[in-house]
């Protein structure tokens, strides 16, 4: 008791420090302001100040930073929720304790970080004010109704997120369970209203649409439903479960590599299977999301479909391919990292089929990454008869993308199914034609998907837009809802032949989480300054004209090197938050065991000390359970 | 030295940092951090081998309404609000388009008065042109006619009318509209920010 009441206010000064460190950062914003305020006040009989700027950095720059910080925070805070609470309902339904504890483990690294997103929206508001105070001074008299109730739902998100976490151990078993879990939906309903108020304000200023007269808050709701708002929410919801999954991956890769005990290996290895599996689960819907958004811009305005898609941005996609490619090839090994270490005697059952997949896999992400016009020399151009390559200009059009792209998701798809029947034996008697039917879907599916592609060469752009992409998607979907049910079933009745031995992962299968957590910041970088580039010199799209000195947009290089600077900004800012959550878990382990005095045969999990290589441990049985 | 230039050596130096941890330091979270900055370097100079582009944005105009000698002259500044103070172009088109949400103004210039527009601009619930009746499936985002000489859009008078001239003119009728009518400004006149050229191009082309 004595110790709860301690945890209670050890976490209370971690949530106050951020609101005094807020104010702290507001008083300093005063101070910075106090020339330009100054210089305002002189001019306030000429025109109100539009822009104030920052010397050095800039007031853009920093703007991005903040902002950028602000997002991959929200994103993880946002999507944590969600499967932290189906953990729990599996933990609660299955009586699996283990999940019960990954739930609670997602839920600290949530709360830790709740408080920082907070910090950093409080701290972009302060600057956009201050920077931009014409922009937000239309943008309050347009959405100030839903600024209140973005404010009411902070509160009880807020209120909810404490309830939560705080009341977790008390409402641990049966009624109080069933109330706990319920807070843990209304903690998602909250979470999903607080990402689509601000999306709103954003969607606006990419796809205004015209605001008749009419009360505050029928404006601020003619606002809100413009074109792409809902096409962003469900992108981003998706990628949000992608994002925290990835990072809590990356999370339990890096407390892998650097375990000393078995149980912590144990422990770490299936919380990165965990995160590794949350992550794909988002990453295959998400292109088709993104292909929703992208069509819903070009029929909203053309032109900033082809600023993004044919325009200055067009090598920005290239980045993308390469991203989401490697991201797909990450996740796709640290599956097969896992059906080879994992399951004892199954490297050569599996070998050729992995084989298969990865060329695959590689040969789509070379077409996914040709561009559509060369990088070419005057005299190569000539040569060429223009800047598409005769052979491989074929390649770099959305037909052969689309194609690619969907063949990427099937092949993902089928590495998490080949892992999930990985050690089983099928009993039932309709197994035979079950896989064959599996077998057939998968195969017609693919020779579909590359028909339409080939089909989609030779038919009018929208056509192929409006009903060859879509059944691409369509069919991928159907292989999914196939499929998944039908394994589940067979499997229900399995037998299992070989355990899954936990904490055998070599170190790369660490690296590897790292790596896909960092694609996947890198990714929400990259298209952010897609989004926001695409409205080019408007602050408002075709309504608010961006008449400061930065109304350009930068150039990819310098882009990416901010990106690459926010992203390693926000790892380390997380890394240093889940050091502070993680501490008193630290100093309790200390103090129950001597200090420092790993578990007999325990081998840190530096490069070359796999327990795969290095033979089985004294304790190694402790990582033999079902998954 | 050119920023690419500096931005390369600075990705270098990074990939070359996160190389050094990895060969050298032996404590996790150190070569985790050397491996995240060889991936974040790596990209940064893939991004940088690419062909470099900037968006800039085309120049100001500032509109002098002492300028305005003729009505082509009123015509070409109501061009430049239809497409973007005036804020018409977000949801009407010139000329036939599945994506606009509102009727085409191609032509409205010879088959409305001039008076019609002006009412149908500064009080749009007035008379209801049953012409524009949409039929078929509804559009996704209906618009409702905002008044377009109040807030949020607020055309002053002599905007109203230059926007009528262009009207007439894309639709070959001769401009009813003069000079003669615009309201000259008492104080210093607020300049009008107006779109560029190529917006109203890429607009026509819709």
């Amino acid at each position: 008791m004595t110790h709860q009441g301690r945890m209670v206010t050890s976490q209370g000064h971690q949530l106050a420090g951020p609101v005094a460190l807020l104010a702290g950062c507001a008083a300093l914003l005063g101070l910075v302001g106090i020339p330009d305020m100054a210089m305002a006040q002189e001019s306030v009989a000429q025109a109100p100040t539009a822009y104030r700027d920052l010397p050095l950095i800039g007031s853009r720059n920093l703007v991005w930073i903040i902002a950028q910080l602000h997002l991959l925070l929200a994103g993880f805070v946002l999507g944590v929720p969600i499967f932290a609470w189906l953990c729990e309902i599996v933990g609660w339904k299955s009586g699996d304790k283990r999940y019960d504890k990954l739930a609670k483990e997602f839920t600290k690294l949530l709360t830790s970080s709740y408080a920082t997103t907070a910090l950093f929206g409080g701290i972009l508001l302060f600057l956009l004010i201050g920077f931009y105070p014409k922009l937000m001074a239309y943008l309050t008299d347009i959405f100030f109704p839903s600024f209140l109730v973005y404010c009411a739902l902070f509160l009880v998100e807020t209120a909810t997120l404490y309830l939560y976490w705080y009341g977790w151990d008390a409402m641990s078993e049966g009624n109080g369970k069933k109330f706990h879990i319920f807070l843990g939906l209304l903690l998602n309903v909250f979470a999903f209203f607080i990402m689509i108020v601000p999306n709103s304000w954003a969607t606006f200023q990419a796809s205004p649409v015209v605001l008749a007269e009419g009360t505050d808050f029928e404006r601020a709701w003619a606002a809100t439903w413009n074109p792409t708002w809902w096409p962003v929410n469900v992108h981003r919801l998706i990628a949000n479960v992608v994002l925290g999954g990835y990072i809590c991956g990356a999370y339990a890769g890096i407390r892998y590599l650097s375990a000393r005990s078995q149980e912590e290996r144990y422990h770490y290895d299936w919380m990165g299977y965990v995160g590794n599996f949350i992550g794909v689960f988002g990453l295959l819907p998400l292109p088709f999301a993104g292909y929703w958004l992208m069509r819903e811009i070009y029929q909203y305005n053309q032109q900033m479909g082809i600023t993004l898609m044919g325009g200055f941005l067009s090598w920005l996609f290239i980045l993308q391919a390469m991203l989401i490619g490697v991201l797909f090839l990450g996740s796709n090994y640290y599956f097969w990292l896992g059906i080879t270490h994992r399951i004892p005697g199954s490297e050569t059952q599996y070998r050729k089929p992995i084989m298969a997949m990865l060329v695959i896999l590689l040969l789509c992400l070379a077409v996914w990454m040709t561009p559509h016009s060369l990088v070419a020399s005057l005299a190569e151009a000539q040569q060429m008869g223009g800047t598409h390559h005769p052979l491989l200009g074929v390649f770099g059009v959305m037909s052969a993308k689309m194609t690619v792209s969907n063949l990427m998701v099937l092949v993902t798809f089928m590495s998490f199914i080949m892992y999930w029947r990985a050690g089983k034996q099928d009993t039932a008697g309709w197994a035979k034609v079950a896989k064959a039917v599996m077998g057939g879907v998968l195969a017609l599916a693919g020779i579909a998907v590359i028909i339409l592609g080939v089909w989609g060469y030779f038919v009018p752009a929208i056509i192929r837009i409006n009903y060859f992409s879509t059944s691409q998607v369509g069919i991928v979907i159907f292989v999914m809802l196939t499929i998944t049910p039908l394994t589940a079933l067979l499997l229900k009745s399995a037998k299992t032949t070989t355990e899954m031995v936990w904490g055998r992962m070599p170190p790369r299968a660490g690296y590897a989480l790292v790596l896909n957590a960092v694609m996947v910041i890198l990714l929400m970088t990259l298209m952010g300054y897609a989004r926001s580039s695409s409205r080019v010199h408007w602050h408002v799209y075709g309504v608010m004209r961006d008449s400061s000195q930065y109304a350009f947009s930068p150039a990819l290089g310098y882009a990416a090197a901010l990106m690459a600077l926010n992203t390693f900004l926000f790892c380390m800012l997380v890394a240093f938050i889940f050091w502070v959550a993680t501490m008193g878990d630290k100093a309790k382990a200390a103090a129950a065991g001597p200090k420092g005095q790993p578990e007999p045969g325990a081998i840190p999990a530096m490069a070359g000390g796999s327990p795969t290589l290095d033979g089985p441990t004294d304790k190694s049985s402790i990582g033999h359970r079902p998954v | 030295m050119s920023e690419v230039v500096k931005l390369q050596l600075i990705g270098l130096c990074v990939v070359g940092f996160g190389t050094i941890i990895l060969l050298f330091i032996k404590a996790q979270f150190a070569r985790v951090i050397g491996f995240v900055s060889i991936v974040l370097g790596l990209f940064a100079l893939v991004a940088l081998a690419v062909p470099q582009m900037a968006s800039l944005p085309p120049a100001e105009e500032s509109i002098n309404i002492a300028d305005i000698k003729t009505p082509t002259d009123m015509a070409s500044i109501g061009q430049k609000i239809f497409f973007s103070k005036g804020q018409c172009a977000l949801c009407h088109s010139i000329g036939p388009s599945e994506s606009a949400r509102c009727p085409d103004l191609k032509g409205i210039g010879a088959k409305l008065s001039r008076d019609f527009i002006f009412e149908s601009l500064t009080d749009p619930q007035a008379y209801i042109y049953l012409d524009y009746r949409h039929e078929g499936i509804p559009k996704e985002y209906p618009a409702r006619m905002p008044y377009i000489n109040k807030n949020p859009i607020a055309l002053s008078k002599n905007e109203i009318l230059s926007v009528i001239a262009f009207l007439q003119q894309m639709s070959g009728e001769p401009i009813s509209v003069n000079p003669s009518e615009l309201d000259l400004p008492r104080a210093t006149p607020a300049p009008v920010k107006a779109a560029d050229a190529g917006s109203v191009a890429v607009a026509h082309a819709r």
